[in-house]
């Protein structure tokens, strides 16, 4: 009896396996269509920063708010260390299956690689899916400063060449790089005082430390709008939505300054995730840079929105790879 | 401006808004207890949750947590010695000893209304005199940090009065670990044998966690015989003797002078002012040789410092947008999420929002009073616990607690690591607060004396005159000699009366 029961047992257990086998294989031939199904469970970001900076909280406000156009949860997940290494190196090494996202800020990825040997990955390691955030440097002076316009200061910066102190985040940062790309193409001489972050260059300005200052313009927002720094140009080639009344570096000056200090960050995922489910992240995103919920509250934290489709994105970091190279020894000391 | 004080303090008696400041404070008290959540994680983590609520009831939640992380890690810090938040780290110096004595009631008490008492002093400032104190802020340039930096290391000397060569030895090991990593003015690195994790630096709560709580758990075991470590002592009602605090009128004052300076120069930090405050105890009291081995004095100012420390750093975070330390960094973020531009206007434009969040951080260090006492009558009792159970407590928490604070598993080596180091040392009976104290201001001293120095273009000489004509550095060079010739003092003084070992206590 209980050898039968047995026997009977294993005959049914080989259905269900049988039949187990048949719906996955099913599974995998109807798989193009299962993209439709992506994503059915929670998507990890990486940011490679902690809990505190710019891209965190940034990262954090988008993870809430490409829920409803996602249909799915986004779980930010911090791997701060090495500037940015750790995170960016764990996004390209990840599983491939779309549900490991990365948080990625330009030109900070390509110093990383220009500077250091033995990074343990390529940049063409990821897709890029778009591009969320544009930071753009400004040029910022406290208020009863002698510099009234741009061209005072780069006059002043001539004659005395080294002698003007502009504090910026550094040092081979994305606004160091800003400093020394405008050193070479006004074919002046600063004197580059690296801090901590663009935060704490604020109050060394207010305190007269320095003469001028090079923050991300996200920094600097509060302060120019209360009129405690004075804005003398931004190093970008579209004008700033949120304070249109400062100059472009090129009306300034005549000069068209490359603005490739200009923070962007985006999305990422690592090489090999499939076509159809790269598709489904950026028409997401597309959907979520134009939720007007999702702009108003941007705007209200003073995060500067910049929206670049996949192809736009890859292009824009290709062609700054390629820029960088120009001036990467200039950041060596 | 007192129509708007007044509308914020209605609005901070909502129900939503007592909610919310009570919800931060219990979850700021579970962050603050556990080693690795350091305030800023908190802080951090809490942000998004309050997304979904009104501005005021979200920054009344942000400060809970933060007021009561600040005081609750002086509760790991007396009952395991693993400071449970960074700023915790002088009140482990004495408060452990007193838990040892069967005192950890008595310490935690104090500490609480330590806190309780600090946080609200400061407050008090940050309420009426955030505007004339902000500008002092801005006082503060390269140079000024750059002596802050010097006059904390001074105090490794006083730390170490006992065998001041020790000490020193203590110290410039901590300078050592201070300069691994990536160089603040040409990035170029330093130590770190090409391994990511080490290009940042030694992150200084690994480093605390490893020297205190594993050299802990080594002597726990090589003790194991007897049968119970410690008899806990219970004396009289934990109310009464919180209100022993207030027969430490003058120490309290001076560490709450010390807490919200400090509070103000921005990025020094809730750990510096709380050594600052201990060594100021210490050099100020009658009986020196009692700090160290369990004296309440030497818990209630480092504990009364570190949360005036705390309303110190907001001064400049709100009035000028300018973040006093890591956490208000943080907070500054929290505060923009919910459309609140920090920075002069603030008070003016949204009175209702930033009074009530100010007025909420007085009711922050009221909540956690008691709980703080609750914790005192039945967590004390922990420590009686034997080493079977409480080592590997330790040890698990220790790990965990390292891995949380990056999710880096070379942290948890390297606090491993330091744990050796730790038993070294205390074995040798060399210090490691020297090599704590050299560890957080090594760095800030290197990078503020190269930015001074870059400053003013490489003339030295231009540096000196400003530390003798600008007012701030001038004050700071002359606490500098006066702590250096204390510490000298008392060295003669030792060498030339030798204490006969029969009359040592």
């Amino acid at each position: 009896m209980m050898e039968n029961k047995k026997k009977r047992n294993t005959g049914f257990l080989r259905w269900v396996i049988a039949l187990m086998v048949i719906g996955t294989v099913m599974a995998f031939l109807v798989s193009p269509a299962s993209a439709q199904n992506y994503p059915t469970k929670p998507i990890v970001l990486i940011v490679p920063f902690s809990p505190r900076g710019g891209s965190d909280i940034a990262a954090r406000l988008i993870a809430h708010f490409v829920q409803p156009h996602l249909g799915q949860a986004i779980v930010v997940e911090n791997k701060p260390g090495a500037a940015g290494q750790v995170g960016w190196s764990a996004v390209a090494k990840a599983q491939p299956d779309g549900y490991t996202l990365g948080y990625v800020s330009s030109p900070s990825i390509l110093l990383i690689k220009g500077l250091r040997e033995n990074v343990p990955f390529q940049m063409s390691d990821f897709i890029y899916i778009a591009n969320i955030q544009l930071d753009p440097a400004v040029i910022v002076v406290p208020p009863d400063s002698p510099f009234k316009t741009m061209n005072d200061l780069v006059e002043y910066a001539k004659k005395n060449p080294g002698k003007l102190n502009i504090g910026g985040d550094g040092p081979q940062s994305n606004y160091h790089l800003q400093a020394v790309v405008i050193e070479k193409q006004l074919g002046i001489k600063m004197n580059f005082v690296s801090y901590s972050g663009s935060g704490p260059v604020i109050p060394a300005l207010l305190g007269k430390q320095l003469d001028a200052g090079i923050p991300g313009i996200s920094s600097a927002v509060p302060q120019i709008e209360a009129k405690g720094l004075r804005a003398l140009a931004l190093i970008d080639t579209e004008k700033f939505a949120l304070l249109p009344g400062i100059p472009l570096i090129k009306a300034a000056t005549g000069v068209d300054v490359s603005p490739i200090g200009a923070s962007m960050r985006g999305i990422i995922v690592p090489k090999g995730v499939s076509a159809d489910k790269v598709k489904v992240l950026e028409g997401a995103f597309a959907k979520l840079m134009k939720d007007p919920k999702f702009i108003a509250k941007a705007n209200e934290m003073g995060v500067p929105l910049k929206y670049m489709n996949a192809k736009q994105f890859s292009e824009a970091l290709l062609s700054d790879e390629k820029e960088l190279a120009n001036y990467i020894n200039l950041l060596k000391k | 401006m007192l129509e708007n004080m007044l509308t914020g303090l209605i609005y901070t008696f909502r129900w939503d808004m007592l909610l919310a400041v009570f919800t931060g404070v219990v979850g700021g008290i579970v962050v603050g207890v556990l080693p690795g959540l350091s305030t800023t994680m908190g802080v951090a983590l809490l942000i998004p949750i309050t997304f979904g609520m009104t501005p005021a009831v979200g920054l009344a939640m942000l400060g809970g947590m933060y007021a009561a992380s600040v005081y609750s890690g002086s509760i790991s810090a007396i009952l395991l010695n693993i400071p449970g938040t960074s700023s915790a780290c002088a009140t482990m110096i004495d408060g452990h000893p007193m838990a040892l004595k069967g005192e950890a009631g008595r310490a935690i008490a104090l500490a609480t209304i330590a806190s309780s008492v600090g946080g609200n002093v400061s407050n008090l400032c940050l309420l009426f005199m955030a505007p004339p104190l902000a500008l002092l802020a801005l006082k503060f340039g390269a140079l000024e940090y750059f002596l802050v930096a010097m006059f904390g290391i001074t105090i490794i000397a006083s730390i170490s009065e006992k065998d001041l060569v020790k000490g020193l030895m203590s110290g410039i090991l901590g300078l050592f670990v201070s300069m691994i990593g990536t160089h603040q003015q040409t990035g170029l690195q330093r130590f770190t044998f090409g391994i990511p994790a080490l290009y940042d630096g030694i992150n200084i709560v690994v480093v605390m966690i490893g020297l205190y709580s594993l050299p802990e758990v080594i002597d726990m075991l090589q003790k194991q015989g007897a049968e119970k470590r410690v008899k806990v002592r219970v004396q009289g009602g934990l109310f009464r003797q919180m209100f022993e605090y207030f027969n430490y009128k003058y120490i309290v004052f001076r560490s709450l002078v010390i807490g919200v300076i400090i509070g103000i120069a921005p990025g020094a930090g809730g750990s510096l002012a709380g050594f600052v405050a201990y060594y100021d105890a210490k050099r100020t009291s009658k009986h020196p040789e009692r700090f160290g081995k369990g004296t309440p004095e030497g818990v209630l100012s480092c504990e009364t410092a570190n949360n005036a420390e705390m309303g110190g750093a907001l001064i400049p975070t709100l009035t000028l947008g300018v973040p006093g330390s890591a956490v208000c960094a943080v907070f500054l973020g929290g505060l923009m999420i919910h459309g609140l531009r920090p920075g002069p206007q603030l008070f003016t434009q949204n009175p209702e929002v930033i009074y009530g969040f100010i007025f909420s951080m007085f009711l922050s260090n009221l909540f956690f009073v008691p709980l703080g006492l609750l914790t005192a009558r039945y967590g004390s009792r922990l420590i009686e616990l034997p080493a079977v159970i409480l080592a590997p407590t330790i040890v698990t928490l220790a790990v965990i607690g390292t891995f949380a604070i990056n999710g880096s598993i070379e942290d948890t080596w390297l606090m491993m690591i330091m744990g050796l180091v730790g038993y070294i040392l205390n074995r040798c009976g060399v210090p490691r607060e020297g090599l704590v104290l050299g560890l957080v201001l090594g760095s800030m001293a290197e990078s503020e004396l190269a930015r001074a120095i870059l400053l003013v273009h490489g003339d030295v000489s231009q540096l000196l005159i400003q530390a003798v004509t600008h007012p701030i550095a001038l004050i700071l060079v002359i606490l500098c000699l006066l702590s250096l010739g204390h510490a000298i003092k008392t060295q003669y003084i030792a060498r030339k009366a030798p204490i006969l070992p029969g009359l040592e206590e």
